[in-house]
């Protein structure tokens, strides 16, 4: 990693007004259509004679397919085809693989093929012309299951005698790396105690958005070409995954999308589903439909890395300062690594959290075992690893008898030290994380605590305050790819986007992009009426994504908090490129120099005399309908398409070193509880969120996505979890069980925000959205400090239903054992 | 009288009738959406939680994947493609776009229906009565406090 | 074996929409295979996930003598049984007994509300269910008909099973009679506000003093503690002996203990009403 030169970051934190619509919470083009229910998401749309698909899925966890009979299904009345693993084995090659081995010798096809090695895994696929009769039809196929033992927890995985998932890998440890900067024997050494933590371990979930996945699939026989309406999120990746497999060329494979209901990371990896639904469009020369249904997505789709963390030491100081820590993670992939092991990598993307420790130790294991796949789920891997620092530091507050508060702000990396490059080479580009804690507990009254605590304890309850503060690492480096796998030939990243002026002055803008509630038409819009000088309702914003646009490259998609980032980015290049093209035709057509030239009020008009001006129309009728007598040289279309490319260098694969993300959105929230101490039950009766995502192009649209992680990560501290049983079921596969919250569960929210602009982007803008699972923090820290006068337990998971806090007040004791203080 | 496996129905759905046949076994968001082209009520779940489905059915709030298309013979339905003004939104659905009530759009036409429905009824909700009235309606993109702002916005 | 799935699709069904109790009577007993459809709220979710696949539905909604809510003279409460939760809520004669509109008004939501009945809260014998505890607990009486006739089972006795009551194959449910009272209370501990319940308790302090505790077995059970004192109450329910089961939301030690808890804030909130 070459050094950086920056200039001084720009922090804003009043209101400052700026010229245009950046800054300004413009009413949003996408809510015209969605309020009156004219979106269109995938199940909405309907082709002639289309075919339903209904996946036949398995009841065992892991089970030998000795035979798929499809014959009884295919005799139902209005069945009109299936497909099974062994045509699938035929006709496609096995899905690549991210990982090194031995992951990388999985075979995964759209299809259980063999074998079922997860309940819900589809076996067999049934067509039909109504939805009901591929449903019914689908109990006529006979599966014979030869059900084998199953790895029900990551950590029996590793057993000499556990059952092996992937024959071909060997072992059920697909994945693993050691990390390790700075000088642990030193810090330890300088260490006045050591706080050593057993275990802590983060929980299985994911955000459930409320559309799940599905597609629309045709075939064109003539052109070989498919066309997939489908929601998922990352068309860059299925396409990759897709083409080699179905072994045609990623061309054939055009993807459209326009409205998606949420995505949350949780549809990146439908691509087996969606390879299955090619074949079966191919094969029966049908438009082929599938929905999944609530309990298939619970059952078999996205769920979020589980991870402990296991024998983790921390140095410390007398005075709180942490030194360094070192601990193994042992993650649960699920059956099939579809997006991992990257899960394996992309935590250090915040290696130290947001501390100033320097001396850090990882070793990452990764295990397969008979659950649903992992795949990305909002803050996807580093949610994992801040809420490891996050307990980390509150523990040892905690244990150390110091003030949670103060111990942050005394670790917390400075706003004077960015842009901080931590110990394996991310760059943290700007931030000021004291002065947000600061805020959070002014917007919660952090003075009144003790009066506070004393009223709940009237009423009879315990009354607690935790801090959880977070990162947003946004716009990735895929060559961290190579930090999992050496050979993988990915880095960088890039999105694209197209501007043009058309014949009767429209400008219309098409994305690579694929919001599910982001509000990229509007944000989009915002920059490129700013930078054309126009108002806002003459810039037409494509709805969704389209791969005939040709306005996508290899990472095109919407996750990964990086569209402030990437997508405007690319915005802001095509514009001005437009812009310029603009300016010299115009100067041609006015007689004078492009630098004379300015776009304002729709019009390209000379700055010296504003009267010679031509309307946008004019510019656009000449390129496209009256371009005789232009000069030869004049290099202009306006039709400008750009790549934007953030500036990467491949990482050193060696030492795991280099910058992992170009921007570094932050958050800091702050939770007030109170614990019923007869029952275990709690209530969330304040909270406080405060974030800094740099210049905000739409103030609340990023609010939004603020208030929608905080919601997502209190139903995740609270009641989301998806458990097994020994066997592999899960007991949780609707929203009866899977309680996400609901409008009265809601606490008081309070927000506020800072703005310290990114000096790496092209607006100053930084990714936001995911959130990283300060909510997460935040309780587990106010139950830690509640439950202080029961004996002191410690808060070692990340979902904390009602028993769990009934276990923590009924035995305190247990939960302390995992935690010891060495002195030095 | 019978027993039937289906049967012709007539429904009017936002002021317009309808006929069609259906099977005794076709839920009411299947009639909606895949018999009747009217694709802005949603499925979210399976199990009747969510309320994407949220439809007004003789003046009452239901959610239309917990009836059956057959039990609507001779009913009147509103759904959220009946809200909007000939030229104008709605006053509730500007309130939703002015306060960014929605941000994927799913849960809005059922949070609309349901908005609607408790406007008629309290058309000044306190914010505990919206809570409660919004109860069966899950948004995963907004944490519900700017639908709870848009619809204190649009009530009297 | 049989494919794995739960979905959202029914099986083929029969349909039927008698007029009155006596032709709906008919069709229980013609049809082994039939289920009465009362407000629905339970019975799609069921046959949604496939998990009873009846022949035929009898829908009850037509039936004019189902439904309706009167007060007699003496207080005694004399309810339809598919009367929606929404419509006793909102009935002035239901106030007579302040406790079964303020229970239904803490069930589900609004949309649930307006379809769902307490009929069919009652048969569906869910043991997560608030009514068949609060209405154990009050000493209601359920009127049982079918082809043969009419018959009256006290609540305690009403509920057999898990999805099984007395209402028994060809038969429905007619009138839930509550007595005269107000000394209720109901205390829970549901997933979130308003979810499913994972411990609920009914008391009754209207002479005597009555609990009911649901979740903890296939059907409510009835303790009746010597005094309304919280050590009392909690030692009766000890002395209860309760097997409640274990699931993701609680072992069955900590049902056992939320049990005496919610029984005693019930009976402090019936000394507190009326």
């Amino acid at each position: 990693m070459t050094e950086t030169t920056v200039s001084e970051p720009i922090v804003v934190e009043e209101q400052e007004t700026r010229p245009g619509y950046a800054g300004q919470n413009v009413p949003r083009k996408e809510d015209r259509r969605l309020v009156q229910g004219e979106g269109v998401f995938f199940d909405d749309v309907k082709r002639h004679n289309m075919g339903y698909v209904h996946f036949v899925r398995s009841p065992y966890a892991h089970a030998k397919l000795r035979s798929v009979d499809v014959s009884k299904a295919l005799e139902h009345p209005g069945v009109i085809g299936t497909l099974t693993g062994d045509e699938v084995a035929l006709l496609t090659d096995p899905f690549f693989q991210i990982s090194s081995p031995p992951g990388a010798h999985i075979k995964d096809f759209c299809l259980a093929v063999g074998k079922a090695r997860f309940v819900g895994e589809p076996v067999a696929a049934v067509v039909a012309n109504s939805r009901e009769t591929a449903r019914d039809a689908a109990e006529l196929v006979e599966v014979d299951f030869e059900p084998l033992p199953v790895v029900s927890d990551a950590r029996s995985a590793l057993d000499d005698d556990a059952p092996i998932l992937h024959d071909q890998a060997g072992t059920n440890l697909t994945w693993e790396g050691v990390y390790e900067w700075g000088d642990l024997d030193a810090a330890f050494a300088e260490a006045d105690r050591v706080v050593k933590i057993s275990e802590l371990h983060f929980h299985r979930f994911n955000s459930t958005p409320l559309e799940c996945n599905g597609a629309l699939v045709e075939y064109n026989r003539g052109t070989g070409q498919w066309t997939i309406t489908t929601n998922n999120q990352f068309p860059g990746f299925a396409a990759i995954m897709m083409g080699p497999a179905m072994r045609v060329g990623l061309d054939k494979l055009r993807f459209v999308t326009q409205d998606i209901g949420g995505g949350f990371g949780n549809k990146i990896t439908s691509h087996p589903q969606l390879v299955a639904c090619c074949l079966l469009a191919r094969k029966l020369n049908r438009p082929v439909q599938w929905t999944e249904w609530r309990t298939d997505f619970h059952l078999s789709m996205s769920h979020g890395n589980e991870r402990w963390f296991e024998d983790t030491e921390v140095a410390v100081k007398e005075d709180g300062t942490l030194l360094g820590f070192r601990t193994t993670a042992l993650d649960d992939a699920g059956a099939w690594l579809r997006y991992e092991p990257l899960g394996g990598v992309i935590w250090a993307q915040v290696t130290p959290g947001m501390y100033r420790w320097r001396h850090i130790r990882l070793d990452f294991k990764q295990v397969v075992t008979n659950k649903a796949p992992v795949s990305p789920n909002r803050g996807y891997s580093r949610m994992q690893h801040l809420w490891f620092t996050e307990r980390v530091i509150d523990i040892v507050a905690h244990e150390l008898g110091l003030d949670p508060v103060e111990v942050r702000k005394r670790n917390y990396i400075r706003a004077d030290e960015m842009p901080y490059e931590t110990p394996n080479g991310c760059v943290y580009d700007s931030g000021d994380y004291a002065k947000m804690l600061d805020t959070a507990l002014e917007l919660i009254g952090y003075d009144e605590l003790d009066s506070r605590r004393a009223d709940a304890e009237l009423r009879g309850k315990l009354l607690g305050l935790g801090i959880g503060s977070t990162l947003d690492s946004g716009t990735n480096n895929f060559g961290q790819s190579r930090l999992i796998n050496p050979e993988l030939q990915f880095s960088g990243n890039n999105e694209v986007a197209t501007v043009k002026l058309d014949i009767f002055g429209e400008i219309v803008v098409t994305l690579g992009t694929t919001p599910q509630g982001q509000s990229h038409e509007t944000t989009a819009a915002q920059v490129v009426a700013d930078i054309l000088g126009c108002s806002i309702d003459d810039v037409n914003v494509r709805a969704g994504h389209d791969s005939y646009w040709n306005s996508h490259a290899g990472f095109s998609g919407t996750y990964a908090s990086q569209f402030a980032v990437t997508g405007l980015g690319a915005v802001k290049g095509a514009t001005d490129m437009l812009a310029e093209q603009m300016k010299k035709l115009a100067a041609v057509v006015l007689g004078c120099s492009p630098e004379d030239i300015e776009l304002a009020e729709g019009q390209a008009r000379m700055k010296a005399n504003p009267e010679a001006a031509l309307p946008f129309m004019a510019l656009g009728a000449i390129i496209n309908a009256n371009n005789a007598g232009l000069p030869e040289d004049l290099d202009v279309t306006l039709n400008c398409r750009y790549v934007y490319r953030p500036p990467f260098q491949p990482p050193d694969v060696e030492r795991k070193f280099g910058n992992l993300t170009l921007t570094y959105a932050a958050q800091v929230h702050v939770a007030v509880v109170e614990v019923d101490p007869e029952t275990g039950v709690y209530e969330i009766v304040d909270y406080a969120a405060v974030d800094d995502c740099g210049v905000r192009i739409n103030p609340q649209v990023v609010e939004g996505q603020v208030m929608g992680a905080t919601a997502q990560a209190l139903g995740a501290a609270t009641h989301e979890t998806f458990t097994y049983d020994e066997d592999g079921n899960l007991l949780t596969p609707n929203f009866y069980d899977y309680h996400v919250p609901h409008a009265l569960d809601m606490p008081p929210l309070k927000t506020g925000y800072i703005e310290s602009a990114s000096p790496f982007t092209s607006m100053g803008t930084k990714g936001m959205g995911e959130g990283g699972g300060a909510g997460i923090h935040a309780v587990c820290a106010a139950l830690q400090d509640a439950l202080r006068p029961r004996g002191n337990p410690i808060v070692f998971d990340s979902c904390n239903p009602y028993h769990s806090v009934w276990e923590l007040l009924s035995d305190p004791e247990s939960s302390r054992q995992r935690v010891t203080v060495e002195p030095r | 009288m019978d027993v039937v496996t289906s049967q012709t129905i007539g429904v009017e759905v936002n002021g317009t009738m309808y006929e069609r046949d259906v099977e005794a076994r076709r839920l009411l968001i299947h009639l909606l959406r895949d018999d009747l082209d009217l694709t802005g009520s949603h499925v979210g779940c399976d199990t009747g939680n969510c309320g994407a489905c949220s439809v007004i059915l003789d003046g009452t709030l239901v959610k239309s994947c917990m009836v059956l298309a057959i039990q609507v013979d001779g009913s009147s339905i509103e759904t959220v493609e009946g809200l909007a003004g000939e030229e104008q939104l709605s006053p509730l659905q500007q309130a939703f776009s002015d306060h960014h009530a929605l941000q994927c759009g799913y849960c809005t036409p059922g949070m609309l229906m349901s908005a609607t429905a408790l406007l008629r009824e309290n058309p000044r909700p306190s914010d505990e009565e919206i809570a409660r009235a919004l109860q069966g309606n899950i948004c995963r993109c907004t944490g519900y406090w700017n639908i709870f702002e848009a619809i204190k916005a649009a009530s009297g | 074996m049989a494919a794995y799935d739960h979905a959202m699709l029914l099986s083929e069904v029969a349909y039927a929409r008698p007029a009155t109790l006596e032709q709906a009577l008919e069709l229980l007993a013609e049809h082994t295979g039939a289920r009465a459809l009362a407000g629905g709220q339970t019975l799609l979710n069921v046959m949604k996930a496939r998990a009873a696949a009846p022949d035929v539905l009898v829908d009850l909604s037509g039936i004019p003598e189902l439904k309706g809510i009167e007060l007699g003279a003496d207080g005694t409460l004399e309810l339809g049984p598919m009367t929606t939760y929404t419509e006793l809520i909102a009935s002035s004669e239901a106030r007579a007994r302040p406790i079964v509109g303020e229970v239904c008004a803490q069930i589900a939501d609004v949309q649930v509300r307006n379809r769902g009945t307490i009929g069919g809260n009652v048969c569906a014998s869910d043991p997560t269910n608030h009514l068949p505890p609060l209405l154990v607990a009050v000493g209601a009486e359920f009127t049982v008909s079918g082809t043969g006739g009419e018959r009256t089972v006290p609540a305690e006795e009403f509920f057999l099973g898990v999805y099984m009551t007395a209402a028994g194959p060809g038969e429905l449910l007619t009138k839930i009679t509550v007595p005269a009272g107000r000394s209720d209370g109901f205390a829970s501990v549901p997933i979130g506000v308003d979810g499913t319940c994972i411990v609920n308790a009914a008391a009754s302090l209207n002479g005597g003093v009555r609990v009911a505790l649901g979740c903890v077995g296939a059907t409510p059970v009835l303790v009746e503690p010597a005094t309304a004192d919280s050590e009392a109450v909690r030692g009766a329910v000890r002395d209860a002996g309760l097997e409640p089961p274990s699931d993701v939301h609680a072992s069955a030690d900590y049902r056992r203990h939320l049990a005496e808890v919610v029984a005693a804030r019930a009976v402090e909130q019936a000394g507190k009403a009326g």
